[in-house]
């Protein structure tokens, strides 16, 4: 069986194969990150597809290779069982499978692109003997993998639910029991591939890299949870400056220190690694602040009906407006306990958080532009750029 | 090692047949795990066998039941002269306690783990750190150390401990403490080591955070010793701990490869991480092959006598207030040696095996076959072949006190109560 059959087969084991309609819509919006801009998703596919040519294969089947093997029957088997279930980790692999159906490995691409960006050490001669297809050295590829791999793991951990908090209508305790070691399981097995990975790129410090981005995801991934816990009720007080501090943790830092790691990997001394770091945190801080963007921006209101208030709009409309008045429009908007997401969206669209988000997001993206300069004009350069201006374009 | 299979195919009485099995993360070792090697077992059991003029498998049986102290079975079967650890030797020998030789070098250990958790963020922090709190055994850096200066004493001399061996011993403790905290979601465990776990405390969700946090830390502390071969070697061990759950998950149908199964479960949820560890100190500590070889054996040997004799505990040793064991594995559905065993002698238990013990009832007849079987007995014997095997392996090392100590060690395995 090819891996596409396998990927094929999949979401008819799992009964759906559409846009995300998880119960637990916070979830999906934090996997949504899915580098749609707010145009048309076709436009951002041709700017993938681009890429794609660019570096010499489709990166949607990327990572998954380890997953041909007893351990994906085992788990292919287990997710099964919880059709119908509750469970979020259902959302999760839907979701997985819908990225990938649709090529946005994101992160994999960006690695190999800014491999390809840079490409051989001019100066230093020890790469030689690593053999280079399109302009990438297979280990670069395999990092890309790896970052994948990391990045999965995290998606699939965060699916996790806290017993104690279970409500009846989530249905039975033993399914999300089963969920929940499900969950665990598959994102260790994700996590121990990855690090077979890194050990055999034999190199210590991108190693040592791509595990203290892993530290930093899973402390991102854990303020991430702590304001999800308040969803329905008032946020905490955080002020952009910290958003961001999060922000790049939980979805900055791997792509950041990986595409740092894919020039250590070809021996490009600190400047190179330096400049590479700021394009991927940048790029990816656009990206996130795009994703929040989108239920403010879209015209049509069926999609996405709920928003994060973690989001960054909404952070910078509580930042302009004070505490005790963001509180007074969430109670406003509040009916029998329940949130009116469509009476908040407007409140917000009404002030200023949703601008204030759209120059933060191009800020970003001009960082990262500069970033570029310093490579060598080439296809791999220009691809980036395009990604950053698919980020940004709002109008 | 045949001799493991022995008493077992004893006594079906059936020819060997190898378990098939996939290739393992050390196929030198499995090889010798599983190929016969009738003549290894013939040498040791002829000499009882010609004395006492009966099967071996009864003359284990006499001894068993009349050496209560296992103890005292071990040493009708060492060949070479050791210290022991619950009497003073004949030669007079001042007994030392391995965990006391071992913890001059693991002074500070925990707090060190503490430093590599060393984050910002305040209650996940506190979470990593929790398992930290110095009231473990420490068993696995203990051998870490003892390894790493028995390594370095055999290869010149050299009386001391690098600081990259020391670091082992940590990321060895890091990388089993966060397989625990994931273990403890997977089987919704209350209380480990007399407290509460990390998932009833702040719930599942934070739990698994906290597992991945000190597993990325074990990873950062791995990757700045800077030696590539180490790593690799380790990151094996987080492989074959997350494979040897996903064995747990599964179950064979075929009585003759659950034993394979169990036994490839057990190295790879318990041993692999010891005998990793131990490779990775013999590695830095002595550029000879052979004794990377010696490690690697002895710490597989002694994981896998050490689950073995957990197992057994489960079955025999009693919970404070109930008065009675506590069969956790046969609650979580688990079927250990002592279940292995006691299937043979009643066919019955196969269904409820098979179904993991789900019925109602089920636990507590199963518990009943185990006991009045000789379930137990068997498993302990299998766990003394292992310890063999481990001291026959880490003598071939240049004397030493640590030498001794890991010999010591292993003989503490067979005989702990808890």
């Amino acid at each position: 069986m090819s891996l596409r059959q396998l990927l094929l087969r999949l979401p008819r084991y799992l009964g759906a194969s559409g846009p995300l309609r998880g119960p637990l819509d916070t979830i999906s919006s934090v996997i949504s990150c899915r580098g749609q801009s707010s145009r048309s998703p076709a436009q951002w596919n041709q700017v993938v597809s681009e890429a794609e040519k660019i570096v010499g294969y489709p990166t949607s089947f990327m990572s998954l290779r380890c997953l041909l093997s007893d351990e994906l029957c085992n788990i292919a088997m287990q997710v099964r069982k919880l059709v119908g279930t509750q469970h979020p980790l259902l959302t999760t692999v839907r979701g997985l499978i819908h990225d990938r159906q649709n090529n946005l490995q994101l992160r994999g691409l960006v690695v190999l692109l800014i491999s390809k960006a840079a490409g051989p050490n001019s100066v230093n001669a020890s790469c030689q003997n690593y053999d280079m297809v399109s302009g990438i050295y297979s280990c670069q590829r395999s990092l890309a993998e790896i970052t994948e791999l990391i990045h999965t793991a995290l998606l699939v951990h965060r699916g996790i639910v806290n017993l104690n908090e279970l409500q009846s209508s989530d249905g039975p305790l033993k399914d999300m029991q089963f969920g929940n070691k499900i969950a665990i399981l598959s994102g260790d097995f994700l996590l121990a591939n990855a690090c077979n990975g890194l050990a055999l790129l034999q190199n210590t410090k991108v190693v040592e890299l791509l595990a203290s981005a892993l530290m930093d995801l899973v402390q991102g991934v854990y303020y991430e949870n702590s304001t999800l816990a308040k969803e329905n009720r008032i946020t905490d007080d955080i002020g952009i400056s910290t958003w961001k501090e999060q922000t790049f943790l939980s979805h900055g830092a791997l792509l950041a220190k990986s595409c740092q790691a894919a020039m250590e990997l070809a021996k490009h001394d600190a400047e190179v690694q330096d400049m590479a770091f700021q394009y991927g945190k940048h790029m990816a801080m656009s990206h996130k602040i795009n994703s929040d963007l989108l239920p403010f921006i879209k015209e049509k209101t069926g999609d996405s009906l709920t928003f994060n208030l973690n989001s960054a709009p909404v952070v910078l409309h509580q930042e302009f407006l004070g505490r005790d008045l963001w509180i007074k429009q969430i109670r406003e908007a509040q009916e029998k306990g329940r949130l009116d997401y469509a009476k908040l969206r407007e409140t917000i669209k009404a002030g200023k958080g949703v601008t204030s988000a759209i120059d933060l997001c191009r800020y970003h993206g001009n960082k990262a532009l500069e970033a570029l300069e310093s490579f060598p004009p080439s296809e791999a350069r220009t691809a980036l750029e395009n990604i950053v201006f698919a980020m940004t374009r709002f109008s | 090692m045949a001799s493991c299979w022995w008493p077992w195919r004893w006594r079906r009485g059936c020819s060997w047949r190898p378990a098939a099995r996939s290739p393992g993360p050390n196929s030198a070792g499995r090889a010798a795990l599983y190929a016969p090697r009738a003549a290894a077992v013939a040498a040791a059991a002829t000499v009882a066998v010609a004395r006492a003029q009966m099967s071996y498998c009864n003359l284990m049986k006499s001894l068993t039941s009349a050496f209560r102290n296992m103890y005292g079975v071990s040493r009708f079967h060492h060949t070479t002269p050791v210290a022991c650890c619950f009497s003073e030797t004949l030669s007079g020998e001042k007994y030392t306690d391995p965990f006391k030789i071992g913890w001059r070098d693991l002074k500070g250990l925990y707090e060190d783990i503490r430093k590599e958790l060393f984050i910002s963020t305040a209650e996940l922090r506190e979470m990593s750190e929790y398992h930290f709190d110095g009231k473990g055994k420490a068993f696995r850096p203990i051998i870490v150390v003892l390894m790493a200066r028995a390594c370095n004493i055999h290869h010149n001399n050299a009386r001391n401990v690098q600081a990259s061996q020391r670091a082992i011993a940590l990321i060895a403790e890091m990388i089993h403490t966060a397989s625990l905290v994931h273990d403890d979601i997977i089987d919704d465990a209350s209380s480990r080591r007399g407290k509460h776990t990390v998932n009833k405390i702040w719930g599942e969700k934070k739990a698994v955070l906290a597992g991945d946090l000190i597993l990325s830390a074990a990873s950062i502390a791995l990757a700045r010793i800077g030696n590539t071969t180490v790593i690799s070697i380790l990151t094996q061990v987080i492989e074959d701990l997350v494979r040897g759950e996903f064995l747990q998950l599964g179950s064979k149908e075929n009585e003759n490869e659950r034993f394979a199964h169990y036994l490839e479960k057990t190295f790879k949820k318990t041993a692999s991480l010891i005998a990793n560890s131990c490779k990775a100190v013999s590695v830095l500590g002595c550029p000879d092959p052979a004794v990377h070889e010696i490690a690697y054996q002895y710490g597989k040997n002694v994981g896998i006598a050490f689950q073995l004799i957990d197992d057994v505990l489960d079955f025999t040793s009693c919970s404070e207030q109930m008065g009675k064991p506590t069969s956790a594995d046969l609650k979580l559905g688990l079927a250990t040696g002592p279940v292995l065993f006691a299937c043979q002698q009643f066919p019955e238990m196969n269904a409820m095996i098979m179904r993991r013990f789900g019925s109602p009832g089920d636990v507590d007849r199963a518990l009943q076959y185990v006991l009045q079987s000789d379930g137990v007995q068997q498993t302990t014997y299998l766990a003394q072949r292992y310890c063999h095997k481990a001291v026959s392996e880490i003598s071939k090392l240049r004397p030493s006190p640590e030498r001794d100590a890991l010999i010591q060690l292993s003989e503490m395995v067979l005989t702990r109560d808890k």
